[in-house]
């Protein structure tokens, strides 16, 4: 009975892990060569209602780093985004925010 | 070229002639063949109703998998199994959604005036951007570089090959979809 009650621990602990509510994660963007520089400020304004300057920024950080984290909240959340990032045409990717840096 | 779009008090107008409304009808219509799903629509209800879709794989063309990219970048055996399970889950309601804005668009070109609301605005700036993925992908348009040299290409008259015609295609669309958005853009500042 101990042998197999051990892996069952293991495997709890390590879904728990995941799906803990207050593990961040982060929503990147990242650039590609057709994607038009207003038209992605457009989706961040009108999607996430983020300002016309902040949009912006977070376009050129795209545009000249290759990547930004454009927003960041539950797992759930940053999938939903991402799927509507996508239907948009945008190159977008989840990942944990481990770092704990974001933009 | 005068502009396609503009932005005034009716909201955003466009106008195209005869020859360019039948080029993106048909482009439209290559893309929309490109992203109907391969096999129909799950035959278990519950299934179907969530959209599930277990047959799902991801896209051997570059073309569509730029259409429908992964959620995570699949570098290693767990994060490609992840990006395969939310793609089974996801993937079919992407390609309703991006069918739906191509054909909306589709719509509006029957006539030669159209006056878009900010939907129909929304539903033309993702058809128009989706043409210019699958193009880019057919192009091989892989950096800043490869744009440019693609830009270059602004006269028909050099159209002598399938590369140089997509190019002049890619170039149009590109011009339409910058002037679309520069007008939508002037819409929402306008509303502040």
């Amino acid at each position: 009975m101990t042998v197999s009650t051990a892996p069952d621990l293991a495997r709890e602990t390590h879904t728990h892990e995941l799906s803990a509510p207050n593990v961040p994660w982060v929503l990147i963007v990242w650039n590609d060569p057709v994607n038009l520089m207003s038209y992605v400020s457009y989706v961040f304004q009108t999607y996430f209602a983020y300002s016309e300057t902040k949009a912006a920024e977070l376009m050129m950080q795209v545009h000249k780093s290759g990547r930004s984290a454009v927003a960041h909240g539950g797992k759930e959340k940053m999938e939903a985004d991402a799927v509507a990032m996508h239907g948009y045409g945008l190159w977008a990717t989840v990942q944990k925010d481990d770092m704990n840096t974001g933009s | 070229m005068a502009k396609a779009f503009k932005y005034g008090r009716k909201g955003i107008t466009g106008q195209l002639e005869q020859a360019e409304r039948d080029l993106l009808r048909n482009l439209f219509s290559d893309i929309i063949d490109m992203l109907e799903p391969e096999s129909a629509a799950h035959t278990d209800p519950l299934a179907a109703l969530i959209g599930l879709d277990m047959d799902v794989r991801v896209p051997t063309d570059p073309a569509l998998k730029r259409l429908l990219p992964d959620v995570v970048n699949a570098e290693d055996a767990e994060s490609t199994a992840m990006a395969l399970e939310f793609r089974q889950l996801t993937e079919r309601s992407l390609r309703e959604n991006k069918i739906g804005a191509l054909r909306a668009a589709a719509l509006n070109l029957d006539s030669d005036k159209m006056v878009l609301n900010d939907e129909q605005a929304k539903f033309w700036a993702m058809a128009l951007n989706d043409v210019r993925l699958v193009l880019g992908e057919r192009l091989s348009i892989r950096g800043e570089a490869d744009a440019d040299r693609i830009h270059q290409l602004q006269d028909w008259s050099q159209a002598d090959d399938v590369d140089s015609y997509l190019a002049l295609v890619y170039n149009f669309v590109s011009w339409l979809q910058e002037g679309l958005v520069q007008a939508m853009l002037l819409g929402l500042k306008d509303r502040g």
